[in-house]
């Protein structure tokens, strides 16, 4: 690893934690971002905490060998896993093939293909060592082949949701191809650099981004039964809509040899409770996600763990800046004076946290904690007067049916909304009708999964002209302070910086955010090894099964 | 007969060729959002365009249909955009599995209401019929997915001795079928039982049955021989045509159960704007609708002799 380089970047965040200003999350968050190994931070924290035990990743060595294990969930086509747009299609390729990098449940990023990585000063060079891994067909992986994926993924033709994070420091500005020819740089087989345009912190994290799976060149893009790939695991049957079946790979992984012989995914379709029955039932032994509304139905199954991952996961009412009814500021921050967050969470999802209308989760480590937001109704109406609404304003929220969920967290802050004067119609889209338009609509209410870092949603969802930039939001200074974040190592200033953003959301942003949500997972109790991922990853080779 | 057949056959390709057209015309203005689906809700549309671009979407649209006909005709359905793969196996897959289950369905809805039927058809008012009829307006008035929910609640969760899911993951396993055999039986037979017994009342009133029952002929020999046939004609014409439900109409069950069938396929596709899977499973519904109104019409004709094939 490189820690025993001088790095300052290390050094700072070494600080801050040292002396208090960040806790141990962060720190270690950090710290491996930079290019510090997961081992080596967790072992200054046990220095700094003077503890003796220190929770590492290494999961128990005895685990039984061999055997079946089966989990439900989606199995759509994977044959262009750049292009994918779920995260259960990632699950599959994911047994398979790596990634460059790997975010832990703990949101830890860890050197996955790329063993080691270090920031130059300005953030702007990043230098990635490539481990030493032999593909399936025993070919050496090399730097050519990370850069060919990483070149795909930046490439408009492929049609990558990559492009959308990376767009920013990496391609033009028009977004027609990389900012600069040498933007992907091989240094040798073992070497890759990335020449950014702007200085980007979190470059680590996009690279686990779920359509970014490392696939061999030679095979054009595609994967299918009888893919090359490095990971734990070999695809050995897949039938659309079906079922996906992996067998261990002999020889040694990297990331420990897998326990079981054999996993397989089984699609039911997308009733959620045919999955609950086929758990029940014991078709099969885990389950990719659960619903909130069938908590309790897993709860009360006598051979199942359920398992709980506080996220970042959420869902936003959001309105565009740039319509006519919505151009006021004081508009916006009365729709968000009219909601009791508290009260939607308990109605919608009880499971979850209540938010703060600023899309910086708890959980995220650069969050500055801000006085409650609470609810005032007098005060929503008085702004709605002065933006000169004195009789209430009318609206139309666009909406999806499914997950249940959302219909009520909507149907909680209409009601709300209406005591304010805030009177708001529900237009509920069939979901693949509300796909198509999701980004378009003036009002609707959009998911948001969860991302390892606040700042890493801030720049997706809010800053002037990104892809994905639903609401239009548009504020130079926002844009100006989301910059220094990025470019900024030290946690503490970083953490100062994004408290600003948060106060700029809530007092000028677009959204309404009424809750966090919490997931679970639900496995049969023989499973053994599984530790829900924030993000719903499943890694394969760290499960077993007890006969 | 061999003549209706070929006039039977002309019509499945007289309307196939027109819905095709249809269907074709239907997405033509869909092919953005296309892209959009095939690409991800993610994708930006300059990343949709070219997607269109690369796959041929700018030629012009007749030559498209043409091309799609010609090799449609020939055996190559193409391939779904939503799985990418190949239509025709993946087609006959769920068709395969619809027929499965449908072909039980209609079989036990056939005993059942066509026994019950008769029988309280011919004791009219009595105890049985009764019985049998308010049985049978109970069933029929419970939609599928609360039986469904019902008789899960009660053999997955509660007895545990049914699987609750049918996807056939390991293979085929006679069990999976029972739960969602067992709800469209339970939502299907009351009807046809219903049918039967009014058309086989009607008949026990006519006049002929009358006069053997007074000349003394044995009362079992009066109901199969002479009355059966004729009360036949209506509950079979309604029956036959039923096939077309079963194909397309029990999605519900299909995905209650995580059932992979022919009426869930369809529907997806229709969602998604899949549209050579869409084109090659309204071809196949047609055929089979056709084809069922042809059975439906000689079997009318054989139990009723006073139609002739004109």
């Amino acid at each position: 690893m490189t820690e025993e380089t001088p790095n300052e970047h290390i050094d700072s965040v070494k600080r801050d934690y040292a002396e208090g200003h960040a806790s141990r999350r962060e720190f270690l968050r950090f710290a491996t971002l930079l290019g510090m190994s997961a081992s080596a931070a967790y072992a200054f924290v046990a220095k700094v905490e003077n503890l003796r035990f220190v929770p590492t990743v290494a999961k128990a060595a005895k685990m039984p060998q061999g055997g079946t294990l089966k989990i439900a969930m989606r199995c759509p086509k994977i044959s262009t896993p750049h292009t994918f747009s779920w995260i259960f299609d990632s699950n599959i390729i994911r047994q398979s093939n790596d990634y460059l990098t790997q975010t832990g449940q703990d949101n830890v990023t860890r050197p996955a293909l790329f063993k080691s990585w270090k920031p130059s000063k300005d953030l702007k060079t990043w230098t990635f060592k490539v481990r030493n891994v032999k593909w399936h067909n025993g070919e050496k992986f090399t730097a050519e082949h990370a850069a060919w994926n990483i070149r795909r993924v930046l490439d408009p033709k492929t049609g990558s949701s990559v492009l959308g994070l990376m767009k920013s420091y990496m391609l033009n500005d028009e977004g027609t191809g990389l900012w600069d020819a040498n933007a992907v740089e091989v240094v040798n087989a073992s070497t890759l650099r990335l020449n950014l345009k702007i200085p980007q912190l979190t470059v680590p994290e996009h690279m686990f981004h779920y359509p970014f799976a490392i696939i061999d060149p030679k095979e054009g893009g595609k994967f299918g039964v009888g893919s090359n790939g490095t990971g734990a695991f070999l695809l050995k049957e897949f039938e659309v809509n079906r079922r996906a079946v992996f067998e261990a790979n002999k020889g040694d992984y990297w990331g420990g040899n897998p326990h079981l012989e054999r996993i397989e995914f089984v699609d039911f379709g997308d009733n959620h409770t045919a999955v609950a029955r086929a758990l029940e039932s014991k078709q099969v032994d885990g389950i990719y996600i659960g619903q909130v509304e069938q908590y309790k139905l897993y709860k009360g199954m006598s051979h199942v763990n359920v398992y709980r991952v506080a996220s970042g996961a959420t869902g936003v009412a959001r309105v565009q800046v740039d319509r006519p009814e919505f151009k006021d500021p004081r508009v916006r921050k009365a729709m968000r004076l009219a909601i009791d967050a508290d009260a939607i969470r308990k109605i919608a999802y009880p499971i979850g946290k209540e938010a703060q209308h600023h899309h910086v989760s708890p959980e995220f480590p650069d969050h500055l904690p801000l006085p409650r937001f609470t609810r005032d109704v007098a005060a929503a109406k008085k702004l709605l007067a002065e933006a000169g609404y004195p009789k209430g304003i009318d609206f139309e929220i666009t909406t999806k049916p499914d997950p249940s969920w959302e219909v009520k967290a909507v149907e909680g802050l209409v009601n709300q909304w209406r005591d304010a004067g805030i009177r708001v119609k529900i237009k509920q889209l069939p979901s693949s009708k509300f796909w198509g338009v999701w980004a378009k609509v003036p009002f609707g209410f959009t998911e948001w999964a969860h991302r390892p870092l606040g700042s890493m949603l801030l720049n997706l969802a809010y800053r002037s002209g990104v892809p994905w930039n639903e609401s239009h939001y548009n504020n130079a200074e926002f844009d100006k302070i989301l910059n220094q974040v990025d470019s900024t190592p030290s946690i503490k200033k970083r953490r100062k910086l994004m408290g600003k953003l948060e106060k700029i959301m809530q007092e000028d942003g677009p959204i309404v955010q009424p809750l966090w949500r919490g997931l679970f997972m639900a496995y049969n109790k023989k499973v053994l090894g599984f530790d829900p991922h924030p993000t719903q990853y499943i890694f394969g080779n760290e499960l077993a099964v007890q006969a | 007969m061999t003549k209706l057949f070929f006039r039977r056959l002309l019509s499945i390709a007289l309307i196939g060729l027109v819905i095709s057209f249809l269907l074709f015309l239907i997405f033509e203005s869909d092919k953005l959002e296309v892209a959009g689906k095939v690409l991800g809700a993610y994708s930006l549309p300059e990343q949709r365009l070219l997607w269109l671009e690369q796959n041929g979407y700018d030629e012009p649209f007749l030559l498209r249909y043409f091309q799609w006909l010609g090799k449609f005709l020939l055996g190559d359905w193409g391939v779904s955009l939503q799985y990418d793969t190949p239509v025709r196996p993946y087609l006959m897959d769920q068709l395969k599995n619809t027929a499965i289950l449908g072909g039980l369905v209609f079989s036990l809805t056939l005993v059942f209401s066509l026994v019950l039927g008769v029988l309280s058809g011919v004791f009219e008012g009595r105890m049985t019929d009764r019985l049998v009829s308010g049985f049978a307006v109970l069933t029929t008035s419970v939609p599928e997915f609360a039986s469904a929910t019902l008789l899960a609640a009660v053999f997955v969760f509660w007895l545990g001795i049914l699987p609750g899911t049918s996807s056939f993951q390991d293979g085929f396993r006679w069990i999976e079928l029972v739960l969602p055999v067992t709800v469209l039986v339970i939502y299907n037979f009351g009807y046809y039982t219903r049918m039967t017994r009014a058309s086989m009342a009607e008949v026990m009133t006519s006049q002929y049955v009358r006069t053997a029952i007074l000349k003394g002929m044995r009362f079992r020999r009066v109901v199969l021989n002479h009355a059966l046939r004729n009360a036949l004609i209506a509950p079979f014409t309604v029956m036959v045509l039923q096939l077309n439900y079963l194909l397309s109409g029990v999605i519900v069950v299909e995905v209650f159960f995580g059932y992979k069938g022919f009426g869930k396929m369809l529907y997806d596709a229709a969602l998604f704007g899949d549209l050579y899977v869409l084109e090659a499973a309204t071809m196949i519904a047609v055929a089979i609708a056709v084809m069922s109104q042809f059975i439906s019409d000689v079997g009318y004709a054989l139990l009723n002799p006073r139609i002739r094939f004109s």
